[in-house]
């Protein structure tokens, strides 16, 4: 019962300041939105019975690409972008694919459908997240530290000012 | 018990309202955090599905999904940084170089 309550409070709180992150105009307010965003679906995560996620979700997004999307705004100054002047048949298409898409959440919402069937491991427990992660899941994982590795090489390369081949 | 129509509901809702970001806005730092929003709403259905079936195997794909995001995060603003010392501009209508 509370956690539904708190589901459903930091359910509402995601959906509103998602909306404002679409909507304002200022690139700053956006920001300041996505980090509430960010953090309202971390709670909703710790009343799903995800802590490790929601934990992950306020160091990550919370602690860090909040601030690198801050960076990147002070980096990149803020100038006007005129308004919108698109063609009838990419506006009609803009529009059609996220109405379609509403209308199969409203059908998602109001229909019944039983909850799906327990599967053979049981326990959301940390112990059997942990033992499912480095034993299952472990060449993933892996795969997922060098994927890191790289991004971290090919970002500095792609931002840096001068060019590889520069002889300066 | 949460209903799995409320987190399917709000994991989907989160996404539509991204895709609408993604697809309307011509700034381009706030389409990458329409695309954050994306990743964020699929976070939410993996998370209710691994709450739903008492298994762990959604967390740990959230967590996968989440070290993607913050690659994509990075490599997106590096290359979002070199396109605007170039060009000085991030409007999207701008972006039509390719364009014969």
């Amino acid at each position: 019962m509370i956690a539904g309550l708190i589901f459903y409070f930091f359910a509402a709180l995601a959906v509103l300041s998602s909306l404002f992150v679409v909507t304002r105009k200022n690139a700053m307010h956006s920001v300041m939105y996505l980090a509430f965003t960010v953090l309202s679906v971390a709670g909703v995560f710790f009343s799903l019975q995800a802590e490790y996620l929601g934990a992950i979700q306020i160091l990550v997004y919370g602690g860090g690409i909040v601030v690198l999307y801050i960076f990147v705004i002070i980096i990149v100054n803020l100038n006007e972008i005129k308004p919108e002047r698109r063609k009838l048949f990419p506006r009609m298409f803009i529009f059609s694919l996220p109405a379609l898409l509403f209308l199969q959440i409203i059908n998602v919402l109001f229909t019944n459908r039983p909850t799906p069937p327990a599967g053979p491991e049981a326990g959301l427990s940390f112990t059997s997240f942990a033992e499912m992660l480095f034993s299952t899941y472990l060449i993933p994982f892996e795969i997922a530290s060098i994927l890191l590795l790289a991004v971290l090489i090919g970002a500095i390369i792609v931002a840096r000012k001068k060019l590889l081949h520069d002889p300066d | 018990m949460i209903p799995i129509n409320a987190v399917f509901g709000l994991g989907l809702l989160i996404f539509f309202i991204g895709l609408f970001g993604v697809l309307f806005r011509k700034n381009l730092v706030i389409m990458l955090m329409s695309l954050e929003l994306l990743l964020n709403g699929v976070n939410v259905l993996l998370a209710g599905l691994s709450y739903h079936m008492r298994s762990p195997r959604g967390s740990i794909f959230a967590i996968f999904i989440i070290i993607m995001a913050v690659s994509e995060a990075a490599v997106g603003f590096g290359l979002v940084l070199s396109y605007f010392r170039q060009k000085k501009t991030y409007d999207m209508d701008e972006f039509n170089e390719l364009k014969g």
